[in-house]
Order: structure tokens, then sequence, then C-alpha cells
């Protein structure tokens, strides 16, 4: 077993975990917990040596990526826009874009590079877990069973073929690998620390929380999280609300396993259910806070309006609706490095909706449907948009 | 990978796979094909040079064992020397593929001093 007090340098830090694990050794673990090179805080380190390092170089690879080669890309697109007479800082589409972006070699490289690091971190991730499938699938089936948060997993639902698609071109997606969940938590690490920092210990989900819009009353009974993920918002809430009941839901049943498995495992008893977000199956007006968690971009746009007219039917009058996700304006029309980023990351990221979510004004349609947003707060996190909504 | 085949309950449902794997963006597979193949040996070789750097971190103790190997945590210089480490070797394996390129081939090339 690993001395994790090693692993903190100062008394202060080296104090804080200890009562944490001193914490979290107070919830008995699963005889069939797998945890085969100890945890580092609360992630549990990946089985092998090598998969940890193949899942570092890739992270290490993305951020170069982003920094670089994305660089050397938005250079050459301006200059190609420059040389055709166009001002880079004019909006065009996205047909007259790509027609000047993809005539260019260096920018596919990019494209390829990106995509191909991508492939690694999914590829990777999946064969380790598939190979040691068995000892896996017991570890879930045993934790399924055990609390203190509740699992309702709901294996003969209709799960629409919109919730089916390869996002993130993560192999199987959200429901199509029995561990999805495990797949996409290591994987998104990388996704955060290139876009806004380490997260392995939850950072930004925590920072998230404890910055959550709170009822005007201050009551805060019951908190709703929609496509929870691998339930590290859900888990996040429930730290900063410990006295209240909070539920994570997710159309991906093992989604919903392996967030359930992991919170319960780091001794937080958060809930979570297997429900799509526009027909939860909660009671009317039964949360305090309705949230979500850069959701509603994984959705057609028709989807996010069912989905606020569900959280308006959930949210209790007075309660607050928080949905995070990328700030839009309901135009496609955009600057060209701009709109290349998107396109990038729509086609090549297989983020299949996200044109959609982006063809209407979010905040917009929720002011239209029985909500009223709450004026002077900021948006929770660098690129979201301002959605800070009470129930009316 | 082909699907998992278990007969535990996995709770996973049928996807719509993605045409990505698919994608040329290089005007030759083979091309395409070329970038991938190197990722993935940059992948390997950073992992065995990971690998060989918990080695030598515990060569400095006392006795080696692979299960010493497995549970070696590094300190937060060591992660910080090896991630700056990391960088450096993509910057050196990876780095030529964003240069920009202005020098024309073949018929195009400039004439050198001794007029070849």
């Amino acid at each position: 077993m690993i001395d994790r007090r090693a692993l903190f340098g100062t008394a202060a830090g080296a104090a804080a975990m200890t009562a944490f694990f001193r914490e979290r050794a107070a919830f008995a673990k699963s005889p069939t917990d797998v945890e085969l090179r100890g945890s580092i805080g609360r992630m549990e380190r990946l089985g092998t040596l090598d998969l940890e390092s193949q899942q570092d170089f890739t992270l290490g690879f993305r951020v170069w990526q982003a920094r670089d080669m994305r660089r050397t890309s938005a250079m050459l697109l301006d200059q190609a826009l420059v040389e055709q007479g166009i001002d880079p800082k004019a909006s065009m589409t996205y047909a007259e874009m790509l027609k000047i972006a993809e005539a260019n070699p260096q920018i596919n490289l990019a494209s390829r590079t990106w995509l191909s690091n991508q492939q690694v971190t999914w590829k990777t991730l999946q064969d380790y877990f598939h190979a040691n499938a068995d000892m896996y699938l017991a570890e879930m089936e045993a934790a399924d069973k055990v609390g203190p948060g509740a699992l309702e997993l709901h294996p003969d639902m209709n799960v629409p073929e919109y919730t089916r698609h390869e996002i993130h071109i993560q192999p199987g997606g959200y429901v199509g690998d029995p561990f999805a969940g495990h797949i996409f938590h290591y994987g998104t690490n990388s996704f955060y620390i290139s876009v806004l920092g380490h997260n392995e210990q939850d950072q930004i989900h925590k920072k998230v929380a404890a910055g959550m819009t709170t009822p005007a009353d201050g009551k805060v009974k019951r908190i709703l999280d929609m496509g929870c993920g691998c339930g590290q918002m859900t888990a996040a809430l429930k730290e900063r609300f410990p006295d209240a009941e909070v539920w994570g839901i997710d159309i991906g049943g093992p989604m919903v396993r392996y967030s359930h498995m992991r919170a319960n495992d780091i001794g937080i008893g958060a809930n979570f259910r297997q429900a799509l977000a526009e027909e939860t199956g909660f009671p009317d007006g039964y949360f305090d806070i309705v949230t979500s968690y850069i959701m509603h971009h994984e959705v057609p746009a028709e989807k996010t309006i069912e989905i606020i007219n569900e959280a308006h039917r959930v949210t209790r009058p007075g309660g607050v609706y928080v949905p995070l996700d990328f700030a839009t304006t309901g135009k496609l029309e955009a600057p060209p490095a701009r709109l290349h980023a998107m396109w990038w990351d729509h086609r090549w990221n297989n983020e299949v909706w996200s044109v959609s979510y982006r063809s209407i004004n979010f905040t917009d349609e929720i002011a239209k449907r029985g909500f009223k947003a709450i004026d002077g707060l900021k948006p929770l996190a660098p690129q979201f948009g301002e959605r800070n909504f009470v129930r009316v | 990978m082909a699907k998992l085949k278990t007969d535990r309950p996995t709770y996973a449902v049928d996807a719509i796979p993605s045409d990505i794997k698919d994608a040329v963006f290089l005007g030759n597979p083979m091309l395409d094909n070329l970038v991938s193949s190197m990722i993935a040996m940059g992948t390997e070789l950073w992992a065995t040079k990971r690998r060989l750097k918990v080695v030598e971190a515990l060569m400095a103790e006392k006795g080696v064992t692979n299960e010493m190997i497995e549970q070696f945590v590094p300190s937060e210089a060591q992660t910080a020397a090896w991630e700056a480490d990391r960088d450096r070797f993509i910057d050196l394996t990876f780095g030529p593929l964003a240069n920009p390129g202005t020098t024309g081939m073949s018929a195009d090339f400039p004439k050198r001093g001794n007029g070849v």
C-alpha cells in the first residue's frame, strides 16, 4: 500500500489528507474492490504503470497539440485569408471557412495529429478494461448493491438514438461500452488540463460546486445533476451540501454504475439513476437546485427545449436552475479561427450535436420557459454562458 | 477492439459508431497512417522511458522489486521534472510536424553556391 502521506510535502497537506483518508476508511469497502496500485487522493491509479504512462503521454501530447499545432494552424488560416483578401476577423459561414482551411496541408496535419492522439487515449484504456473485464465487471456488480448512495438502473428502458453516438470519439460513447464510465473518467483528465487545469481530484467540479447559486430562502434539501457522466459534479455537490439528497442522472447505464461505485468508494453518499434529462421521473417541484455540467451541447436543440421544460417541472417555485454549458448566441457565423475550432470539435471530436446546440440562444430559451434570470452573477467557469435562473 | 463478450450484465446498448477511423486528412491514407503510427510509437516510447525513470529512481534505494516499481509514486519535484522532460520529448519527436514549411521541392529548390 502506498504511504499517501508521503505524497504531500507540507504538514498541513499531510494533515488534510490524513483526515480525508480517515473519513474514507469509515466506509466499508467491498471485498471485491479493485485497486491494484492504490489511489492518489481520490483518483484510483490505473491498473498498470504502462497504461498510466500511456495516458500521461497522450495528455502531454494534447497540451502540446493545443498550443503549438493549433497556433500554427491559426496563423496559416489567417495567412490564407489575407492572401485571398478576406479580413480574418470578419464573420463567415462554415462552408466558406472550410474551403480555405481544408486546402492547407499543415492545418490538415494538425487535425490528423489531434485525432490520432485521441484515438490512442481511448484505445489504450478500452483495451485494458476489456482485457480485465471479468475482474472489473465483478467489482461493479458488488458495488451495485452497496451504499451509502443509491443506484437505480433501468436496463429495459428506451435509449434514444440521439444518445448513442460516440461523443469525443470515445468507443461505444456513453451507452455502448460496459466501461464507459471508467474510460470517460480517465480519458477526460487530458481534456481538462488543456483547457481549465488539473481535475484529477475533481478540482474543477469542486470549484464549480463551491460557486453554485442557491435559492434566496437558503433551503437546499434536494439537488438534481442532469447528465452526470461519471458523477464528478454530483459528488462535488454532495460534498458542498452534505445534508441534501443529491441525485445524478444519466442515460448511460455504465456511466451511472461507475458514478455510484466511485462516489461510494470515496465516501460520498450521492444517488444515481439511469434516466433521460427530459424524463427524469421525479415528482413536480421536488428539487431546490437543478443543474447540469456541459450536457446540453451533447443533445439536439429540440431536446434542450424539452429538458428546460422538465427542469421547470421538477424545480420548486423559488428554486434555482443553473445549467452549465458553453456560451451560445444562436448564430452559426463567426470569425474563421473560432469557426474552425467549433467545426473541428463538431466533426473530428464527434460532437454530433454541438452545431445544433449553438443554433439556439440557450440562455434566452430558458428565460422563455418560466424562469427568471438572477442578475449580477457570473458564469461558474470560463466560456460558459450566464445561466443562473430562479423558477418563477 | 471487438465488442466485449461476457455473461455478466453490462447495461450497455448498441452505440452508433463514428466514421472517424476512416478519416483521411493528408491526401493519402498512408500518410495518415504514418502519423498515427508515429503517435502510437511515441506513446509506447514514453511509457518505456517513464518506466525506466521509475527504475532509476528506485535504484537509489535498497533492493528493487517489480512490486516496488509498480507502487512507486513520484515526488512533486520528480513529477515536475518528468513532465518537463515529457514535453521536451514531445517537442523533439513531434515538433517538426508544426513546421509550416516554406521551401519548395525538386525543381523549385533554390540552387546553392556551387550551381548544383
